[in-house]
């Protein structure tokens, strides 16, 4: 055992443990955001799957044969083994893009199951040879890239594994199209859509949790370290205007987390390259071809989302920092402002900021945090009102904390603004230290 | 012409500390005025009203007749404040650091270089200003500071502790500096010290301060005839004792 170890863990441990910051930071966050995560995406699984068996079918009957009835009648007794599908049926309808819109309007819902002309002719002869398949046409809209998005997709694969086992193994199978805009896309399946574009848009919420994480963290140390390394006193006495300082220092810490991001995506990308090289050329799907990139003015608005919501982190984190004495209170300090990081950015890679109840929405888009990957999602769809708003609401809120930081370096309070935690009062009227 | 310092009833309260209490003194320019006091008197607390840093609570500060409320950003561009616990920039050399510095005061390039090898002079560090102010002794970045102060030749030079953390030799070269940059360059200095040998060889005139009020105020010979003292260490112990 190496001499004075013991004492010396022991003393550490005591000052770490009586360190309400490090307590709050380290053990109290994680272990309210963590629970709050969970239920969040118990929340999401549950919905997704609730959705998917409540979901509300058209069935187009172009057929109108005996067994388009006999599987329109197989799917509406499903109820029975937990399928609470709502069956609206139609008959006769040729489905032009027009058609399927109207349709989708006319019983809002998202789905349309087609039995094409020849379906029970295909089925009656599948039985003498084999080789024939009869298949069902399906429609399904893309609405966002959460993950469960797909659940109502493979709904339609259960459905015909299902009769297909009740009646003649590989009888029925499906082709699938994907409402994308407003546009059908007749072979793409919605399920391998919103799969990779859940794979590509996860990026960005990891990105914006990285960089955010980068800069506060630079931002806030380098306040404290002008405190810490006792070079604040005389920065204040210079002939400079004081917003100077507090602009040098937003500024700075947000080239370096820039830096560090594009070093980050780099790798990010090179990574999910490598994943995508891995996956069989038959299921590649060009998401530029089928309208799923961003345009260029799409990329403007994420680029302004990112940049005000970095100052207004980058801001919050000054003003933190600036009530605490060195680097370590810092840091604890800005480690408040991570379950805001944290929360959005995991929580809607599970979840579709649009399906979400008005409240837990409007949660959502208070945090100022959770607008980069709304805008992420958003841009993708086209939705630029939503990126928009977005960049209106954080500028707002970037103003305010900005408006607030500018009168903290403006005045005394820079150097004498404490927070003591003895009952968590914000205590102003107190020297940098105790020398009067 | 105006006084260097003017303060007038200064009062300073945190909280429920009353650091200043009614504090009144002037310092005349082209002098070195000292203020000395037991720990906790308010001599940092005075010094850095008059910087600029901290606002009074109540009373009047001003600096060649300039408003320490109303009028800090003109003081600031006639001040050089040396805190008594200051630093330097970790990853910037000593030259580094001067270069920074001086680029808030200087009109051109030409005087930014004249001022920073004066500030190099000043510090007596040699080519070790060259090197990253981390790897720099506590009297090495005391001495690097001093210059920093002095190299901008302000009309006021407020130094708290000048010579802190420095030895015999370098604290003797720092005064020696302060007393050459007054008598060449009229600076004023308003310094508060411990080092009452320092303050004795060092002020034209002196303030005694206790409990943020002011005690006792003249010239060293003066304060030490009036209480009847051998040196301003006796006389301080006595005023405080007495106050």
């Amino acid at each position: 055992m190496l001499k004075g170890f013991g004492n010396f863990l022991l003393k550490e441990l005591k000052e770490l443990a009586r360190d309400p910051k490090i307590l709050l930071g380290m053990i109290v966050v994680p272990l309210v955001m963590f629970p709050v995560l969970g239920g969040i995406m118990g929340y999401a699984v549950q919905t997704a799957q609730e959705q998917a068996i409540k979901a509300a079918l058209i069935i187009v009957d172009n057929d109108c044969g005996n067994w388009s009835s006999s599987f329109i009648s197989f799917i509406e007794s499903l109820g029975d083994v937990g399928f609470n599908l709502t069956v609206y049926k139609e008959n006769e309808v040729e489905l032009t893009s027009e058609k399927v819109l109207e349709l989708l309007a006319k019983y809002n819902t998202t789905q349309i199951l087609e039995i094409p002309r020849g379906f029970s002719e295909n089925v009656t002869a599948h039985f003498n040879y084999p080789n024939v398949k009869a298949y069902v046409r399906f429609y399904g809209v893309l609405r966002g890239t959460s993950v469960f998005e797909s659940v109502s997709a493979s709904v339609v694969d259960a459905l015909i594994s299902m009769f297909n086992r009740r009646y003649a193994p590989d009888v029925l199978d499906s082709k699938k199209a994907t409402v994308i805009k407003g546009e059908i896309k007749h072979g793409v399946d919605p399920a391998a859509v919103s799969g990779l574009l859940m794979s590509q848009s996860i990026a960005m919420p990891i990105t914006v949790l990285i960089l955010l994480m980068y800069a506060v963290q630079i931002a806030a140390t380098s306040v404290a370290m002008e405190k810490e390394e006792k070079t604040l006193e005389t920065l204040l006495t210079l002939p400079m205007d004081r917003l100077a300082i507090l602009w040098g220092k937003l500024s700075s810490s947000i080239i370096v987390a820039a830096i560090g991001a594009v070093a980050y995506m780099a790798g990010y990308s090179y990574m999910l390259s490598s994943v995508m090289a891995g996956i069989p050329e038959g299921l590649n799907l060009d998401l530029a071809a089928l309208g799923l990139v961003p345009s260029v003015f799409g990329y403007l608005l994420l680029g302004l989302t990112l940049f005000v919501t970095m100052l207004s982190a980058l801001a919050l984190a000054v003003i933190m920092s600036a009530f605490a004495e060195d680097i370590r209170s810092a840091q604890s300090f800005v480690s408040y402002i991570y379950p805001l990081v944290f929360l959005p950015s995991i929580a809607l890679i599970y979840l579709d900021v649009n399906t979400m109840p008005f409240a837990l929405k409007l949660v959502f888009y208070a945090i100022p945090f959770s607008h980069p990957v709304i805008a992420s999602k958003a841009v993708i769809m086209g939705d630029y009102w939503t990126v928009i708003f977005g960049i209106v609401y954080v500028s707002a809120f970037t103003l305010v904390v900005m408006y607030a930081a500018s009168r903290l370096f403006a005045t005394e309070k820079i150097l004498t603004a404490k927070l003591k935690f003895k009952g968590l009062k914000i205590r102003r009227e107190k020297p940098a230290e105790e020398s009067y | 012409m105006s006084l260097a310092v003017e303060a007038s009833e200064v009062v300073k309260v945190f909280g429920s500390i009353r650091a200043l209490d009614g504090l009144s003194f002037v310092v005349k320019p082209g002098e070195i005025y000292g203020l000395i006091g037991p720990n906790g008197a308010g001599k940092t607390t005075a010094l850095r009203i008059i910087s600029t840093l901290l606002l009074p609570t109540a009373g009047t500060v001003k600096v060649f007749g300039l408003d320490v409320v109303q009028k800090a950003g003109e003081i600031r561009k006639i001040i050089s404040y040396l805190p008594e616990e200051a630093g330097a920039y970790r990853y910037l050399s000593g030259w580094e650091y001067l270069e920074f510095m001086v680029k808030f005061n200087a009109k051109d390039r030409d005087e930014a270089r004249a001022m920073v090898r004066e500030a190099a002079e000043i510090s007596g560090l040699g080519e070790r200003l060259k090197d990253k102010t981390k790897t720099y002794s506590k009297g090495m970045k005391r001495r690097l500071l001093v210059a920093r102060a002095l190299m901008l030749k302000p009309k006021l030079a407020i130094l708290d502790e000048p010579t802190s953390g420095l030895d015999i030799i370098h604290a003797y070269h720092v005064r020696e500096i302060i007393k050459k940059y007054v008598r060449e360059h009229g600076v004023t200095v308003l310094l508060s010290s411990h080092n009452m040998l320092e303050v004795e060889h060092l002020c034209n005139r002196v303030a005694l301060i206790n409990k943020g009020r002011l005690v006792a105020e003249g010239a060293p010979q003066e304060l030490k005839e009036k209480f009847e003292c051998s040196n301003l260490e006796e006389v301080f112990a006595k005023v405080v004792k007495i106050a």
